[in-house]
């Protein structure tokens, strides 16, 4: 086996919203760029099917359309998840731009008449949110990606870091169609593999029927674990309200045009039981729902059935846009949302950041940098970006920071002879023609994470699920796959189990609740600020987890 | 499982198979014809992308029967 070798200045893992605007700004900085993916760049990702909302300040006027309400706001509702001076530097510092580029690429994000349409859901101090046809956000990226001459390698998989002399040098991958090995040597990389799915029992009977991506799976939040890259707020278990049958985006768009809550008995509850209602942050609409759930005033329903005229037409339209298939489930389903509540339940849960401001994976600095040399991070796979928001401009502010480290660095001599048996151990599963496949090992993780990690955490329950995750792990040697597909996926599975047991660890070591219900323990469950305002940092030790606190501070 | 792909209408472009994020649709020789296949359909995502861009229109989305009932 000989890899086909590659030299770059900046390597790009994962081409999706965030890590196409890493490619694009490493490449503006006059950088070489290689960008891998699991998929082909123009289609790939949370949003290669669309989307319709950027939360932004825009300075339109009033006091919440400002950078500063924005970041006031990311205190309040992400209590203390964030360093302030990190999302300042890292999105703030970048929205204004990132706005300009998506309009230059010809992503319509105003109205015909030039206007912005926007709205209000999740807690947000006035409307904005700006509403558009994000349907073809990807190929306008990967365009621009490709016209700047940057590399792409769609569908290969990256397995593992090179680390040299505790400095990462690049990356290994694999073709998942033809196998072919890749050895990437880079001066700086870029990890941008988005959050965690198929990590819990899914209620929709189908594991791949996730909310957010299901082929977004930790590699790269993993990846960068081994590496020696601390990781934070892991322990958030986030979960969304979705249509009864079908896992998908859209619960802002229902909340933003007026959706209403509603339960079994006929009361609006959350608009009795939380002071911002139906608007209220994501975190809060999933507690009060299972709380309707659990004190028996479910089923539970989202009545649109006030909303009419331009509204009720445009909430249609939105939900196409936010989830292209979305429409086609509520019609074949025999739903109109105008005319009755529509049916909804808690989603599955997936692991990443804990509100629509804050986010979790690769700790990162004000330049995106981890804390290993040589490694970055932007987008949902790092601690301080999340939404769409947080990937066009923590993506940008990443790329800008590898390049402007790999641009100054000299590139790492290489000796691939060890690395074949490191990349020889993620081929195993091809070999094996008995043994486990990756469907039957992820249903054993779903069921373990959603017995005693999930929602209701407790000391005796985190530790039980913790050794069954490595009863789970002494199984992953069983794993077989019979082509490059099945590898792909075995490789994912290990992924997520991986990140389950750091979900675990971080859980335990968190002695309270915070943006309940996504880490709400049942042995104390209240918020202590004195003790807990702030990040828990998981690091890699030995062949445990080594654990600590960084306290964050308002201002 | 939801893409249903008219072969009646498919050109045999591959560019379905091509973009399927979740490497669900691959390419197969049948009578003499290359045409498209859902080799992993329950990995389907439901995103859409297949329909959106297929030059065609040869593709639809058919959810399965039990998450129209559950």
């Amino acid at each position: 086996m000989e890899f086909s070798r590659i030299n770059t200045d900046v390597l790009v893992i994962g081409g999706g919203l965030a890590g196409l605007n890493a490619a694009i700004a490493a490449a503006e900085k006059g950088a070489q760029v290689v960008v891998m993916d699991k998929g082909k760049i123009e289609r790939s990702g949370s949003i290669g099917g669309g989307v319709d909302h950027l939360g932004a300040w825009l300075n339109s006027g009033p006091a919440w359309d400002t950078r500063e309400a924005w970041l006031e706001n990311a205190w309040r509702i992400g209590k203390g998840t964030a360093h302030l001076s990190i999302l300042d530097a890292t999105v703030c510092d970048e929205l204004a731009a990132a706005l300009d580029r998506l309009e230059r690429l010809g992503v319509p994000l105003r109205q015909p008449d030039g206007t912005y349409l926007r709205t209000q859901a999740f807690g947000q101090p006035g409307p904005t949110t700006i509403n558009f046809n994000g349907k073809r956000m990807k190929p306008a990226l990967a365009k621009e990606v490709r016209r700047l001459g940057c590399r792409v390698l769609d569908r290969v998989m990256t397995v593992t870091l090179i680390t040299q002399k505790g400095v990462v040098a690049g990356a290994l991958g694999f073709h998942i169609r033809s196998g072919e090995p890749f050895l990437i040597e880079a001066k700086a990389t870029i990890i941008a593999t988005g959050s965690t799915n198929r990590i819990t029992q899914n209620p929709r009977m189908n594991a791949f029927n996730t909310w957010q991506c299901p082929l977004d799976t930790g590699d790269g939040q993993v990846m960068a674990f081994n590496a020696g890259a601390a990781l934070t707020n892991m322990e958030y278990m986030r979960i969304t309200i979705v249509p009864k049958g079908f896992s998908a985006a859209g619960l802002g768009a229902f909340t933003a045009m007026g959706g209403r809550f509603l339960n079994a008995k006929g009361e609006y509850y959350m608009e009795k039981n939380y002071p911002a209602g139906n608007k209220a942050p994501r975190n809060q609409i999933v507690f009060q729902t299972l709380k309707e759930i659990q004190e028996g005033r479910g089923p539970v329903f989202i009545d649109c059935t006030h909303v009419t005229g331009f509204d009720a037409r445009h909430l249609a339209t939105t939900l196409g846009y936010d989830k292209d298939t979305l429409p086609d489930y509520l019609a074949q389903r025999g739903e109109d949302i105008t005319k009755r509540p529509l049916a909804v339940d808690v989603s599955e849960g997936l692991q990443c950041g804990p509100t629509n401001e804050t986010g979790s994976g690769v700790k990162i600095d004000r330049h995106c940098a981890s804390t290993v040399p040589g490694l970055f991070a932007g987008g949902d796979a790092a601690d301080h970006h999340r939404c769409v928001r947080g990937c066009v401009t923590g993506g940008f502010s990443a790329g800008k920071g590898a390049a402007d480290y790999a641009l100054k660095t000299n590139a790492i001599e290489i000796d691939p002879t060890p690395l074949r048996d490191a990349f020889d151990s993620f081929m195993a599963p091809l070999r094996r023609k008995t043994g486990l496949s990756y469907g039957e090992m992820e249903e054993v993780i779903g069921k373990v994470v959603s017995e005693h990690m999930a929602v209701g955490r407790t000391e005796m329950g985190l530790n039980i699920g913790f050794e069954k995750l490595k009863g789970i792990e002494s199984h992953i040697g069983l794993l077989k796959a019979e082509n490059f597909h099945e590898l792909m996926r075995a490789n994912e599975t290990r992924s997520i189990l991986q990140v389950a047991k750091i979900m675990n660890r971080a859980a335990e070591y968190r002695k309270e609740s915070r943006i309940k219900p996504y880490h709400y323990r049942l042995d104390y469950s209240e918020t202590d600020d004195q003790n807990w305002c702030g990040l828990v940092v998981v690091e890699k030790d030995g062949e445990g987890i080594r654990l600590s606190f960084d306290r964050t501070v308002h201002g | 499982m939801p893409p249903v792909i008219d072969l009646e209408k498919c050109t045999s472009c591959g560019l379905c198979d091509e973009i399927c994020m979740m490497d669900v649709i691959y390419m197969k020789e049948e009578d003499s014809r290359t045409m498209p296949y859902l080799k992993y359909p329950e990995e389907c995502w439901h995103c859409g992308v297949c329909r959106q861009d297929c030059p065609s229109e040869a593709i639809s989305i058919r959810f399965p029967w039990y998450s129209l009932i559950i």
